[in-house]
């Protein structure tokens, strides 16, 4: 399982408005723990009044900077962002796992390649990590980025792709698309939708030469562009994608207070909850698990190890105890929100109310 | 179009997931049990082609034999390692079931899970020689290649990768069953015991596809974890297997 290292911040500097960028190193000579392939995110965690967090990040640094470095915009109602954004400083030690994320594809040298990036908002923090690199590595291959916004203000690392576009003449170009602000071009105002997709690739993008298109953003603009792309000829394998999910936003709720704690009887009254339907049976508080009772009640409730290792049947408790025999696969903050592992439960009160909704 | 949308909707949708923290917890449950069945499978299935090294009548054919053992082991862990990054505990995982259990050849499983592992019920019936053992890793190769043509579309990114990777070497491992069907069925005696063989694989085979009108299909469907129905796939695997066994006068 993945650990969690100390990560003492460096430097923090504001991007725009909303969004910073953090730089990171590890402390205690982890450094090697850190070192990231162009795309991956880092982890992080943090306690916000006795409830743990948990937010993912792209680094935004290419491989060659010798820096670990992420962005990180502000959500409305996001706990850690807005904490980010608004109290981290320097010199504070926070706490990451190493890298992750399967958001690149292998650099190869010798190889002239066409590259397209396709990023909306902060979805722009991996497809920099992605430009820098290889346009340093791979000194024959080209990067179109088609960058997403909706304004000029609110566009992150401006100046940096500025920069990249004078280094790697020829082979780097942005066309920025703004939401809400006209430009000179029709083309690049509004939002990219199929029809979007369809006019740039039939005047400023050639498809046909492209080798990998990456997207990272929001899910319409996800669906839309990669939709596009497969109606003009790219196959899956060809096409990676980052989704930034807006389901990371806002606060974890803590755990339920026991309702009724007494210790009874020999029997629970169970009450579980599987894709939106809710249904309540008697089981006894010993010999059966949750899972199997739940099955034995015709609820077709997702395992697989049934020994407390693989977390499929990982579900969240809302009212009552129950004691958890053996637990292989959860860790400490998702136990203390609630969560269990059903083929490993047994009630100890004498209601019990379980979701694998939630 | 707004900046975002719910994740049920985008999935209905052919939205794809790239990471542990994208998924609902109901998508990670049968994401889960997804990878569970093919782990399980590839390592019970790798198990059980271990004896078979020793059975093959050559040096070509044990290494067929002991690199499909091998490849398929390889797979199994890849998969695994994407179970990783939900949790699962690799090590424990990897040795929390006997691979190679079998139950007794005349048992009739049909296509209900036993025990406490997730492999597919034709993974838990045992080999009996070479003859045998290539007929199985025929019929179950062909069936393997359609059900990850289906698996290279799964809505997660990450094991959608790792099924495209897979999926030409699992093509090779049953090419090599069927170069080596193709050596059996050259005598009379090698045609005769293929086809005992093809008569106790085929329904077993063919019942690895699942139920029809299976209600999780709806489920799976709606994750954009499957896209065509087990129907679908028990019909391409049918066709293709009757082909191939009409051009070695094996039907």
């Amino acid at each position: 399982m993945s650990r969690f290292h100390p990560l003492e911040v460096t430097d923090i500097r504001r991007e725009t408005r909303d969004a910073v960028v953090v730089t990171l190193k590890p402390v205690n000579g982890d450094a090697s723990a850190f070192d990231f392939t162009q795309g991956q995110y880092l982890t992080f965690r943090r306690d916000f009044d006795g409830v743990e967090l948990r937010r993912s990040y792209s680094i935004c640094a290419g491989k060659d900077e010798g820096i670990l470095k992420v962005g990180i915009k502000r959500v409305d109602g996001g706990a850690f962002s807005t904490w980010a954004n608004e109290h981290l400083s320097k010199g504070e030690i926070i706490e990451a796992m190493p890298p992750m994320g399967n958001f690149f594809t292998a650099i190869e040298p010798e190889i002239a390649k066409n590259y397209i990036g396709f990023a909306g908002g902060s979805g722009i923090t991996p497809v920099l990590s992605i430009i820098k690199t290889v346009l340093a590595r791979e000194p024959k291959s080209r990067f179109t980025l088609v960058y997403a916004n909706r304004q000029v203000s609110t566009i992150m690392f401006r100046e940096e792709l500025e920069d990249l576009k004078n280094i790697y003449l020829g082979r780097f170009s942005v066309l920025h698309v703004l939401e809400s602000e006209a430009q000179e071009i029709d083309l690049f105002t509004g939002r990219i939708d199929a029809e979007k997709c369809a006019a740039l690739f039939s005047t400023w993008i050639d498809l046909k030469a492209v080798d990998t298109a990456f997207i990272c953003g929001p899910e319409p603009m996800m669906l839309a562009i990669a939709a596009a792309l497969r109606d003009h000829g790219l196959n899956d394998s060809q096409i990676k994608f980052e989704l930034f999910a807006s389901g990371q936003g806002g606060r974890a709720k803590a755990k339920a207070v026991s309702v009724n704690a007494a210790d009874q009887g020999a029997h629970c009254d169970a009450t579980v909850t599987l894709d939106g339907a809710t249904r309540s049976f008697k089981m006894p508080k010993q010999g059966e698990s949750l899972l199997d009772a739940a099955l034995a009640n015709h609820m077709d409730a997702p395992y697989a190890c049934k020994a407390g290792v693989c977390s499929t049947c990982r579900a969240k408790v809302l009212e009552g105890e129950v004691e958890m025999v053996t637990n292989h696969a959860l860790e400490d903050y998702e136990v203390k929100q609630g969560y269990v592992l059903t083929c490993q439960c047994y009630p100890l009160t004498d209601k019990v109310v379980v979701s694998f909704d939630q | 179009m707004s900046d975002t949308m719910n994740i049920d909707d985008y999935l209905a949708q052919g939205g794809i997931l790239s990471s542990p923290s994208n998924v609902s917890p109901r998508y990670r449950g049968e994401l889960l049990r997804l990878m569970a069945t093919f782990v399980d499978s590839e390592l019970a299935g790798s198990a059980g082609f271990a004896d078979t090294i020793n059975d093959a009548p050559g040096i070509k054919q044990r290494i067929a034999a002991a690199r499909i053992t091998l490849e398929k082991t390889d797979h199994a862990e890849r998969v695994l390692n994407v179970m990783g990054t939900f949790g699962v505990d690799k090590a424990r995982y990897a040795v929390h079931h006997p691979w190679a259990a079998r139950v007794a050849r005349d048992a009739d499983l049909g296509t209900s899970r036993q025990a406490t592992d997730m492999r597919l019920s034709v993974f838990y019936y045992p080999l009996q020689g070479w003859v045998d053992a290539v007929v199985m890793n025929v019929l179950m190769g062909r069936a393997v290649g359609i059900q990850l043509t289906e698996f290279s579309k799964v809505s997660y990114a990450p094991l959608a990768e790792v099924f495209r990777e897979i999926a030409p070497r699992e093509a090779r491992h049953a090419e090599l069953g069927v170069e080596g069907l193709q050596t059996i069925a050259q005598t009379e005696d090698g045609r005769a015991m293929a086809k005992v063989s093809i008569a106790f694989w085929k329904p077993r085979v063919a019942a690895s596809f699942g139920q029809s009108e299976s209600k999780r299909f709806e489920t799976l469907k709606k994750f954009g974890l499957r896209h065509r129905t087990n129907e679908a796939l028990l019909a391409d695997w049918t066709k293709d297997i009757d082909a191939l066994l009409a051009s070695l006068h094996l039907n």
